[in-house]
């Protein structure tokens, strides 16, 4: 328990425990506001920045640590094999070219069906597995 | 916060966390007309209203108009947009606007003939905000009051009560984004006054005078055009790399080898696509390909700096943005030589490259701009291509792009197509020249900031998702029989994607979507499978 009632049946703190637990919940509810505010996480000691989907600004900042904080943003719980499969071929095309491979050579690259690669990511390719791969957001009539 | 049956133009200077809501929205047919009609939108997010302006109607489209942090910059705001006002209403900085703009400001007879033609006020059930008049009348009053002598003598006598203070000019800017610019007002007009051009003009303004844009449409937009060659970011080597790609993946579809021209000096055609087909739509390009190199053409792709992306989104917001890339474009086809440059499916590029650039420049700088589809009409026409309908024997109608028909008059071409290859052909009501906007026209397929994507879903989208439910009321429920809506043009593609995906119309009823040319891919008689995925299952 961490609130008693006192005589006249008001609550109060009880004892030191108490203190120590709901002094917590409100550093970790400050963090967690702030995080909202300033649109950016901080993984191992990095800070980094996304924009208001989420996406990272700077790709270069990313990690696999990195990504596995963002996975958790997309209903990803843990990061497989298959999704690093994804996740590596992505990367490998955005160094080379820029850009986000299409979906179209994804899911040929990678040997996973449209399908699949929703039920790896399910936001999708573009929304889902591109976030985590710390791409940036698509643009243009996409 | 004001009703949306009593707001009133002077209202949109009052303070106010929140002008007005939407309390309704226009019901759908069946199976939708179980759906709630009065709408329970989330709030908006209390950093959002601290940081941007969701003082209108509690959405934010322009995601780059900041709240002032003193009072200062708040005035400098305000003199800075009635700076832009002035150059509207000049002839030496807006001449090839004036006359129009003029007579859309001077002459309104506040008939509302316009309001039952908007798309979105008839969503709203009436909603005042988005009666196609009020931006008008809002911007009418502001020019009273500050541009005619007797609206700084007489004030609100003569129609200038209007406050004018951070407030109104950002729920301006914002309300000129509550428009798709799709011009049916313009077209039903008694007098031919143009609103779509006012809540244009307002965007000039701000992007012209207060350098605040849409993200989607200026930084990811035409900067990045202008910087990569497509405001996909697409660079030439990731386009000869897809270019690559699509030869071989349609090989593997059609079994047919195609060396896909790029960069042929001299060509009689430059086709240049919606780059946004290539990264979401290949199938797009591909079956332009398959066609052009059936039909014997001359054609070829470029991969030169914006050679290869025919968008121009200068066209809804800003007029040097325009012309910058609607120059370059044209330097593109010159330096190849090409006797003229056709449009792949795409609206807006059409009305920017024909129409809007025709003005741009002149003499031996400009290159011949066409449509694709007169030429593909008259390619099957002259029996050019073998075909078989009976293979696209299954309902399909037609979405027009507003650009397309209203704003160019192409209405029949598309049809002749269609009749050729789809026995089950089925028009929308009301069609051609009087369609329906898509509900992402001018830049809101892709402006997806905020709480932005909500408002389009349910409500600048609705009366198309009236539409198709209601050209397919007899077939709908029946989910073994595909239904295809075609949209020949990427932003549009964008929007029906969306309408699919937020009405479950794929998963539950079987309603697919893609453009006019992989229509008549599929209807190839020599080809031994279905060039439609969804036909294959």
């Amino acid at each position: 328990m961490l609130t008693t009632k006192d005589k006249e049946g008001n609550f109060k703190v009880a004892g030191i425990v108490g203190c120590v637990t709901w002094v917590s919940l409100i550093l970790i509810l400050i963090k967690n506001l702030l995080e909202v505010l300033s649109m950016s996480f901080e993984v191992n000691g990095k800070v980094i920045e996304v924009d208001e989907d989420g996406f990272i600004t700077d790709p270069d900042l990313w990690d696999e640590a990195v990504a596995e904080y963002l996975a958790k943003t997309e209903e990803v719980e843990e990061l497989t094999e298959d999704h690093w499969k994804v996740i590596n071929y992505l990367r490998d095309y955005y160094k080379q070219y820029g850009i986000a491979p299409m979906v179209r050579k994804v899911t040929k690259e990678t040997g996973f069906s449209l399908k699949e690669i929703y039920e790896l990511f399910p936001s999708g390719p573009a929304k889902g597995a591109c976030k985590i791969a710390g791409l940036p957001k698509p643009t243009g009539c996409v | 916060m004001i009703n949306g049956k009593h707001l009133k133009p002077r209202d949109m200077g009052k303070p106010a966390d929140q002008l007005t809501k939407i309390d309704r929205l226009m019901p759908l047919p069946g199976p939708f007309d179980k759906l709630d009609t009065a709408p329970e939108f989330k709030e908006p997010k209390e950093e959002w209203r601290e940081k941007y302006c969701t003082t209108l109607d509690g959405f934010i489209a322009i995601d780059t108009l900041k709240r002032p942090e003193t009072k200062e910059e708040e005035e400098e705001f305000v003199r800075k947009f009635l700076q832009g006002l002035g150059k509207m209403l000049s002839e030496e900085t807006n001449r090839g606007i004036i006359q129009p703009l003029k007579l859309s400001i001077e002459y309104c007879a506040k008939c509302n003939t316009c309001s039952e033609a908007c798309h979105i006020f008839q969503s709203t059930e009436g909603h005042e905000l988005y009666r196609p008049i009020y931006r008008s009348e809002v911007l009418r009053k502001i020019v009273k009051k500050y541009f005619t002598k007797s609206g700084r003598l007489l004030g609100g006598l003569v129609g200038a009560d209007i406050d004018l203070n951070w407030e109104t000019v950002a729920r301006l800017g914002e309300l000129s984004y509550r428009c798709n610019l799709c011009r049916r007002c313009a077209q039903t007009c008694p007098l031919g006054l143009d609103n779509g051009l006012l809540a244009r003009e307002i965007r000039k303004i701000f992007s012209q005078e207060l350098g605040i844009a849409p993200k989607a449409l200026h930084e990811k937009g035409t900067e990045l055009q202008l910087k990569t060659g497509s405001s996909t970011g697409l660079t030439k080597p990731a386009f000869l790399d897809i270019i690559e790609f699509l030869e071989e993946d349609l090989e593997e579809k059609t079994g047919k080898k195609i060396k896909i021209p790029i960069d042929k000096e001299g060509a009689d055609i430059l086709l240049i696509h919606n780059a946004g087909e290539y990264m979401s739509w290949p199938e797009n390009p591909m079956a332009f390909a398959i066609l052009f190199e059936e039909a014997g053409l001359d054609w070829t792709l470029s991969s030169d700096l914006l050679g290869y992306d025919n968008v121009n989104y200068g066209l809804f917001y800003d007029d040097g943005q325009a012309k910058k890339i609607a120059l370059k474009q044209f330097e593109a086809a010159r330096k190849l030589g090409v006797k003229r440059i056709v449009l792949g499916e795409c609206g807006h590029a059409h009305k920017a490259a024909v129409v809007t650039a025709d003005r741009m420049t002149y003499g031996a700088n400009k290159v011949p701009v066409e449509s694709f589809l007169p030429i593909l009409r008259d390619i099957i026409k002259d029996n050019r291509l073998k075909l078989d309908p009976s293979k696209n024997n299954f309902p399909v109608t037609l979405h027009d792009p507003c650009n397309v028909v209203r704003q160019m008059g192409i209405v029949k071409p598309q049809r002749d197509i269609l009749k050729a290859v789809a026995p089950q052909f089925w028009e929308m009501t009301p069609h051609g020249v009087y369609n329906y906007c898509c509900g992402g026209g001018s830049g809101f397929a892709i402006m997806n900031s905020f709480n932005f994507p909500e408002w389009r879903k349910n409500v600048s989208v609705r009366m198309k998702v009236k539409q198709i439910l209601e050209v397919f009321q007899d077939t709908l429920e029946d989910a073994s029989i595909p239904k295809y809506i075609c949209a020949p043009c990427s932003n549009c593609k964008g929007s029906m994607r969306d309408i699919l995906e937020h009405y479950q119309l794929t998963a539950k009823y079987n309603v697919q979507y893609a453009g006019i040319v992989e229509l008549v891919v599929n209807a190839l008689a020599d080809l031994d499978r279905p060039f439609f995925e969804f036909l294959e299952e």
